[in-house]
């Protein structure tokens, strides 16, 4: 009976930390996701307001070694 | 306040008490090269966007600009004035208070698929709220770039780099070890 009982729990305990990792990877990746994040279709109206600015002048390559 | 300190928060730019700083102001442009023209090798354009609020990220990203600037001399930097963030930031106010923003166009992307697909990727870096998170992030990004500038699927590595980042952190936690500051 003892050693049933302790099994069920090292399963628990088990699924527990398997579960923490989980939702710690998911977590860590959306948070990074915010942070980081790649320039798609969703990002083409804002892109293109950029690169229009480049190609108007309104924007020049900056050289100063400082921002001011 | 030191007589340093004071004069650097009379900088036009810096910091200063009370919230929003003064105007990230554009100086005279100067081109990379002499022509005026951007290197024809470049890759990428980066492109800076700064509304001006008084965070870690922002102090950082002024501290450590002229590094980051010699690091991707091959690629233009594009620093958006204050009054352009500003109106960037009403147009889009999903990234307010992510700035300093820092989005890169991946040029062999754009001249492939245009701006539809994958065409470069974005570090908010206003969203690392400690001196070291902001740092270690300016760091990752200077990394990036110059590791992955020949990339042949840039898309591929910056997806295989935020699962292994994911991976690790959590692994990190597993063995109690010190969890990574990115992104907490």
């Amino acid at each position: 009976m003892f050693d049933r009982v302790t099994e069920i729990m090292s399963l628990v305990l088990g699924a527990l930390a398997l579960g923490y990792l989980v939702y710690e990877i998911d977590r860590r990746q959306r948070k990074l996701h915010d942070i980081w994040d790649v320039l798609d279709g969703e990002d083409a109206i804002i892109t293109g307001t950029l690169e229009d600015m480049v190609k108007k002048g309104e924007l020049k390559p900056y050289a100063e070694a400082a921002l001011a | 306040m030191t007589a340093r300190a004071a004069r650097r928060s009379a900088k036009p730019g810096e910091p200063h008490e009370g919230g929003v700083t003064q105007p990230l102001a554009q100086t005279e442009p100067t081109s990379i090269e002499q022509n005026g023209e951007p290197s024809a090798a470049s890759r990428f354009r980066i492109f800076i966007v700064d509304s001006g609020w008084n965070s870690a990220a922002r102090r950082v990203l002024h501290e450590n600009f002229g590094l980051i600037r010699d690091l991707q001399k091959d690629d233009p930097i594009y620093v958006l004035s204050r009054e352009k963030s500003v109106e960037f930031m009403r147009r889009h106010g999903s990234r307010i208070g992510r700035d300093p923003i820092i989005a890169v166009h991946d040029m062999h992307a754009l001249g492939k698929g245009g701006t539809v697909g994958f065409h470069g990727f974005r570090l908010s870096l206003g969203l690392l709220r400690t001196p070291k998170q902001a740092l270690m992030g300016l760091q990752a990004f200077a990394r990036f770039l110059v590791e992955h500038r020949h990339s042949a699927d840039l898309e591929a590595d910056i997806r295989a780099r935020l699962r292994r980042e994911g991976f690790t952190g959590a692994i990190e936690i597993a063995m109690h070890h010190e969890a990574r500051e990115i992104g907490d």
